[in-house]
């Protein structure tokens, strides 16, 4: 019995489960919490499939600054004391209708073409070999993000002054 | 695990989160809802990447989350923004393009 | 020969002349005498064109003169111009004599008009009398069609001259509306004849007629149809209500159009086209029995007239009957022969009316009585005018009349022979009764208030007085010419086309002898009280005072039956017309108004929509083919 499908079960259950928890907790507060347990579940599928440099920025940036910055708002916009954070959910059924269909054509598609591929084995440095794609092939969206966050910080700046 | 098995966990995510997005009466639920729903495509690239060698699968996996930190990042502003303005954060309550 | 179509067409074009200077030059015809005088000229100057033309034509051969029209590919469709023979010049002379003589009347019967109506007056007259000629020199269909509805407007026109009176206006429409019936069907005749044939020209159509040509046979629907032309404008049963309401006209449009011309100009047609006629020979039955019915009719309705244009009135119906009834059995130019004697003595008639009307001022004959001492001219004319009309011999009537009683025994026609000798007594019998009651007899009481027609010259019965020369200038010469064309026969008659019976001429004396005989007892020596006679035949007179019904019978098909019609036509238009529309409009509106609500400016129904569509989209490309 090998370990790799019992962590992926494992997982998966987590994942899935904090996701839900996610989408239907009344308090807001628990739901960014639940949040940052399914960012971190990903994380961890992620160091399922050899990606670890993925599992580190999915835990730095992710589970640790998304996360933070979310609840900044939440107190920014909510009173945390009192029962002002909760938050109802509007037309459940019509939503859950969409969603689960969505799903089960999505899975119809898999049924037909099934990937049955097996795992290659690792061929060398992960890692490095993202660094390299990074700086060579994609060079040119790399330079591009940085544009995007010079961006995003003067747009946070504008938004972040103060009212004259 | 087979790469179906890890696509099958991403589209259950996928479409928690398109519940969440539909359904969440606040402005910050429904990022959530975005958040995951980015987390699944995320899943995805990472194992197709794994399944058929080619590493710009991971490539793609940075670059997406980092523009993501960056669109929380400057949603939230708005959200606030917004709080200041109309003194709500419930998404029902933000109408104005009503035709 | 050559010189008799250039005659032709000179007493054609002259009245065009006067017409277009009359309604062009505006002052000229506001002038009033000047005007009349030039159409009075003019008219002078067409019949001695006429006579002329008649003079130099060849009995047997026609000229024509001819101008295209409308080319088509392969020649011409129809042209204009003038067939002038020895039928058609007579019939000019006829129209050209009345026409002179009635304008010249009217000078007098009209003085007390403004002079712009006076002027308006004569530009309608030479428009009539440009018409007519035009009709009776037509060489083919159209021209004789659109001539036709010329003299139907011209008789419009006239009609309703003094346009201000509701019962003259109603009476020109009802005689637009009772003819037309009676032109749309000549029109769809003349276009199958002509769908058939391939010409509309008479010469042309003569000429296949003679050679036998296979396109003249199964002609009876297309001749019927355009029989029914010549029995609107004819004033044959059932068409024939309109004459005696056209009678609202001024008596010189009655003497000249619904005595000598327009309304002969049926008789003329049949006349002209009789070889086509020829070829359909149940249509021409039909043609003699309507005739003879429409005779006796008429003169049945005559005897209880009260208004003495309309006895007149009543009478020329009942004369165009017997003239069909005699082209019906075959025998046409009997038919011609007393359309143009007809022609000349009930223009007298009419004229000499209008003289009594015009001194007495009312129609009503019983507001008139002991006019012959008064009115000494006129009364002559009358008289003579009356006998003509009976038949008695040396008088103009009584051989055209022999003749058709003749025609119509010969012809076969053996019922409408019998119809034709009744009406023929009381002919005799309805003219003299007015003789008696107007011209001789004691005055009526008080003066008439102004009757049916026109209020000329109020005087009363007592102050009667002869008519000014200018209008018995016109009544002499009708006169005199009735009395040399009864005498002129009585010695030297044209050729009859058939040998008469021995016993004609006797019955025909001996019945309007009778028919005055009858008068006299009735009116003059009183022996037999009217009323006990009209009790004697009630039925037929109480139908008689309502005219048979026949009006409100038009009344009710018009009313009814097109105003019904009008009315479902509306109704659909309003509810399934509109209602379409409408309902379209307002299902666009809801429509519109639902899909709006898609909008709902919440981000998250959007997304909806999103994941919906994504969906469809994957069902849509991966659905098992």
């Amino acid at each position: 019995m090998s370990l790799e499908p019992i962590v992926f079960w494992a997982l998966a259950v987590v994942l899935l489960a904090s996701a839900l928890a996610v989408v239907l907790t009344r308090n807001l507060f628990h739901s960014v919490l639940y949040l940052a347990l399914a960012l971190t579940a990903t994380a961890g599928v992620f160091l399922s499939l050899d990606a670890e440099f993925l599992a580190a920025i999915q835990l730095l940036l992710y589970a640790g600054g998304v996360v933070t910055i979310v609840v900044f708002a939440i107190v920014v916009t909510e009173r945390l004391v009192g029962d002002r954070i909760t938050q109802t959910s509007r037309q459940l059924a019509a939503g859950f209708g969409i969603a689960g269909a969505l799903l089960v054509a999505i899975l119809a598609i898999f049924r037909r073409s099934p990937l049955t591929v097996p795992r290659p084995a690792v061929s060398g440095d992960l890692t490095r070999a993202i660094g390299q794609s990074v700086l060579t092939t994609y060079v040119l969206p790399f330079e591009l993000l940085a544009v995007l966050f010079l961006a995003a910080l003067v747009g946070a700046l504008y938004f972040a002054r103060p009212d004259d | 695990m087979t790469l179906q098995a890890y696509l099958t966990l991403a589209a259950m995510l996928f479409c928690i989160g398109l519940f969440g997005v539909m359904t969440r009466r606040n402005t910050i639920g429904i990022l959530l809802g975005i958040e995951l729903m980015l987390n699944a495509v995320n899943i995805n690239l990472v194992a197709f990447a794994r399944f058929l060698g080619d590493v710009s699968g991971m490539v793609f996996t940075v670059f997406t989350i980092c523009i993501t930190v960056a669109e929380v990042a400057l949603g939230l502003a708005l959200v606030i923004l917004i709080y200041r303005i109309r003194r709500t954060a419930v998404a029902d309550h933000l109408d104005l393009l009503k035709g | 020969m050559a010189a008799s179509g250039n005659f032709a067409l000179w007493a054609w074009l002259a009245p065009a002349v006067s017409f277009l200077l009359l309604s062009l030059i505006v002052p000229l015809r506001r002038s009033g005498k000047p005007a009349a005088w030039l159409s009075i000229v003019i008219s002078a100057g067409a019949l001695s064109a006429a006579v002329s033309a008649w003079r130099s034509a060849v009995p047997d051969m026609a000229r024509r003169i001819l101008w295209e029209w409308i080319p088509v590919e392969d020649g011409v469709l129809t042209s204009v111009g003038v067939l002038a023979d020895a039928d058609s010049t007579l019939m000019l002379i006829l129209v050209a004599l009345v026409s002179f003589l009635v304008q010249l009347y009217s000078l007098g019967y009209l003085s007390d008009e403004p002079p712009a109506s006076l002027g308006r007056y004569y530009a309608y007259q030479s428009l009539f009398a440009f018409s007519m000629m035009g009709l009776v020199l037509a060489p083919n269909f159209v021209q004789l069609f659109i001539c036709w509805e010329l003299v139907g407007l011209c008789s419009y026109l006239l009609i309703g001259y003094w346009y201000t009176r509701p019962e003259a206006a109603r009476a020109a429409v009802k005689a637009f509306w009772v003819t037309k019936a009676g032109d749309v069907g000549f029109l769809i005749g003349i276009v199958m004849l002509w769908s058939r044939t391939g010409t509309f020209d008479f010469s042309e159509l003569f000429e296949m007629a003679q050679g036998g040509s296979e396109a003249l046979t199964g002609l009876g629907l297309v001749m019927f149809c355009i029989y029914l032309g010549a029995a609107g404008k004819s004033a044959q049963f059932p068409f024939h209500v309109w004459l005696p309401d056209a009678m609202e006209g001024p008596t010189p449009v009655s003497a000249l159009i619904h005595a000598a011309t327009m309304v002969t100009a049926g008789v003329y047609l049949l006349f002209r086209t009789a070889f086509l006629f020829e070829q359909a020979p149940e249509v021409l039955a039909a043609v003699g029995w309507i005739g003879a019915f429409t005779a006796l009719l008429a003169a049945t309705l005559a005897c209880v007239q009260r208004d003495i244009k309309r006895v007149l009135a009543y009478s020329t119906v009942s004369q165009l009957g017997y003239m069909m009834a005699a082209i019906g059995a075959g025998f046409a130019g009997a038919g011609f022969l007393h359309l143009l004697t007809h022609g000349v003595f009930k223009a007298l008639l009419f004229l000499a009316a209008g003289a009594v009307i015009h001194a007495v001022g009312t129609n009503d004959i019983f507001a008139m009585g002991g006019l012959a001492r008064r009115m000494p001219q006129t009364f002559t004319v009358f008289l003579i005018g009356t006998l003509s009309l009976a038949g008695i011999p040396f008088f103009a009537g009584f051989f055209s009349k022999e003749e058709i009683l003749g025609a119509t025994w010969e012809g076969g026609l053996t019922v409408p022979f019998a119809m034709l000798v009744v009406a023929a007594f009381l002919t005799a019998f309805y003219m003299f009764r007015v003789v008696f009651i107007a011209f001789l007899g004691a005055p009526a009481g008080s003066a008439a208030s102004a009757g049916h027609g026109s209020a000329h010259g109020s005087h009363a019965p007592g102050h009667a007085h002869d008519a000014p020369a200018i209008m018995t200038l016109a009544l002499w010469v009708l006169a005199l010419l009735a009395l040399v064309i009864g005498v002129g026969f009585a010695f030297s008659h044209p050729e009859a086309e058939f040998a008469a019976p021995g016993w004609l001429t006797p019955l025909a004396v001996g019945v309007a002898v009778g028919g005055i005989a009858l008068a006299t007892v009735v009116y003059a020596l009183g022996w037999i009280s009217s009323e006990w006679l009209f009790r004697r035949f009630a039925l037929v007179g109480e139908a008689a005072m309502e005219r048979f019904w026949l009006d409100d019978l038009f009344a009710l098909v018009y009313r009814s039956g097109i105003l019904g019609v009008a009315r479902i036509v509306g109704w659909v238009d309003r509810y399934i017309v509109d209602g379409v529309l409408n309902v379209l409009s307002a299902w666009t509106l809801t429509l519109g108004d639902r899909l709006r609500r898609i909008q709902s400016g919440q981000a998250q129904d959007y997304v909806y929509g999103i994941a919906l569509g994504v969906l469809l989209l994957m069902v849509w490309m991966r659905w098992p083919r």
